[in-house]
């Protein structure tokens, strides 16, 4: 069980709109995009045998005061415990999710050392990295259609086909509703899957 | 004289130098806005995309680009045969648009991804070595290198390493030469650590090819290095020592940097290429 920090920019997030506009253009008549947002997630892994609770209120307490996790002068973030999170990760209301990671090992070490560094706490064992991007989409049936809007905005295959996420760098996962956070866990720790270009 | 199109996308930053380097091997360069009408590309025998920051990046480097109808258009342009050439960010734009390397037409094969070494992360702007290879891009691109020649250049990126999650499309494109540029100790010697090997890109990739040796996505800023004063006083090379031996003297050092032949090989083919089309 890990802790996880969400953090988003509270300020306009520029790559979200310029998303939600060139986005816009690929799609279909009949769908429509209403708004696109866009979040880091940092998963803090406790090491084996050690429990998040270990190091989560030295953790939450480095959140705040240190400033490499957040600035707040641009970004609001949620700082969960492994309590607090639940057992699942739920899009915002009424969106659903492409979540992304690089294909290589998702950990962050310099995140990590400078963390222990100026802040020392047991159990931390790594942190992961990865980037949601939410999507508030509606398909000519109402719904928010995210097989249609997934295959052409999400991993790019082609010029037409595909935007948030580049596959030969980044492995995606679809949020349509509540994922289990071990679900999500091991997406950030599991190798990347294989990709064909050709597929 | 031919005449080469400089695309001037919202956020480039090196249209006018770029155009300038293009100038000095005798060759026309227009900057050409991103929004000019779908007509305008056809007027041009040859391509540039220059470095930048297209879009400010969003997203990633080049995917916002890579959409433009102006990106579309050159592409079928570069299908008729014309060169093609992206420097940093405008490499990023064609690997977004999926015209390198170019195996499964229209399929994106490839990705620019972030900087990747020990212990460093992030932007990189330094000067690193380069060895041109043999491969179906060298009349284009690398016609005018020595064999063998270790070419210093400037780079200058975040997002500059050459990757695939396909293993066929890595080996092919070492199979079939596209790595025309490869990034190399400053002996020659293969780039086996930081800072030879500036970002992790695989195959040591500085500059790959399409199979037809017409567009070349390449990371370096040869219009950084195209006269001699641009050479850094401290390069420990051949260049270095030009260089050096050229201070005070205007006249050498308006003399050509190590950028400069791959210009030159760009602009012998494109006469080339305009002459043989004359003649038909």
């Amino acid at each position: 069980m890990s802790a996880v920090l969400l953090v988003r920019l509270k300020i306009t997030d520029l790559s979200a709109w310029t998303a939600l506009e060139t986005g816009r253009r690929l799609l279909d008549p009949g769908y429509s995009l209403a708004r696109i947002a866009r979040e880091q997630l940092l998963m803090f892994e406790p090491e084996p045998g050690a429990k998040a609770d270990s190091f989560e209120r030295a953790l939450g307490e480095a959140v705040r005061q240190s400033n490499f996790f957040v600035n707040p002068n641009k970004e609001s973030y949620r700082f969960l415990t492994a309590a607090e999170r639940g057992v699942s990760w739920s899009p915002p209301e009424d969106a659903w999710g492409i979540v992304s990671r690089v294909r290589e090992d998702t950990r962050d070490d310099g995140l990590r050392e400078r963390l222990l560094r100026e802040h020392p706490m047991p159990g931390l064992s790594a942190i992961r990295r990865a980037k949601a991007w939410w999507l508030w989409s509606h398909g000519p049936d109402g719904g928010s259609a995210p097989d249609y809007f997934s295959g052409v905005l999400g991993e790019l295959r082609d010029p037409k086909h595909g935007l948030l996420v580049n596959p030969h760098a980044e492995a995606a996962m679809i949020l349509t509703g509540a994922v289990p956070w071990s679900r999500v866990e091991r997406f950030l720790i599991d190798p990347a899957p294989a990709f064909r270009a050709a597929a | 004289m031919a005449r080469v199109a400089v695309v001037q996308i919202p956020g480039v930053n090196c249209e006018y130098e770029t155009g300038r380097a293009l100038e000095a091997v005798g060759l026309t360069a227009r900057i050409v806005r991103w929004n000019e009408p779908a007509s305008v590309w056809s007027e041009f025998d040859g391509f540039v995309i220059p470095g930048g920051f297209a879009f400010q990046d969003r997203i990633r480097a080049g995917a916002i680009a890579a959409k433009l109808p102006a990106v579309d258009r050159i592409a079928q342009e570069a299908e008729a045969g014309k060169p093609v050439l992206g420097i940093c960010n405008g490499a990023q734009v064609l690997v977004e648009a999926g015209l390198v390397p170019g195996f499964h037409s229209g399929k994106v094969e490839m990705a620019l991804a972030p900087n990747r070494a020990p212990r460093r992360e992030g932007y990189l702007c330094r000067w690193a070595w380069l060895r041109a290879e043999e491969g179906p891009g060298r009349a284009w691109f690398a016609a005018s290198a020595r064999p063998g020649e270790v070419i210093p250049m400037p780079i200058a990126h975040g997002e500059g390493r050459f990757v695939t999650a396909d293993p066929e499309v890595r080996e092919r494109i070492q199979r079939e030469g596209l790595v025309l540029y490869r990034f190399v100790a400053p002996s020659g010697g293969p780039a086996d650590r930081f800072p030879f090997d500036p970002n992790g890109a695989m195959l040591q990739a500085a500059g790959i090819t399409n199979r037809a040796g017409n567009i070349l996505a390449f990371m370096p800023h040869p219009e950084r290095a195209t006269w001699l004063r641009q050479v850094p006083l401290e390069l420990k090379n051949l260049w270095g020592e030009r260089r050096r031996a050229a201070v005070g003297q205007w006249e050498s050092l308006e003399g050509p940097g190590p950028g400069r032949a791959l210009f030159e090989s760009f602009a012998s083919k494109l006469t080339q290429r305009a002459a043989q089309e004359s003649r038909s």
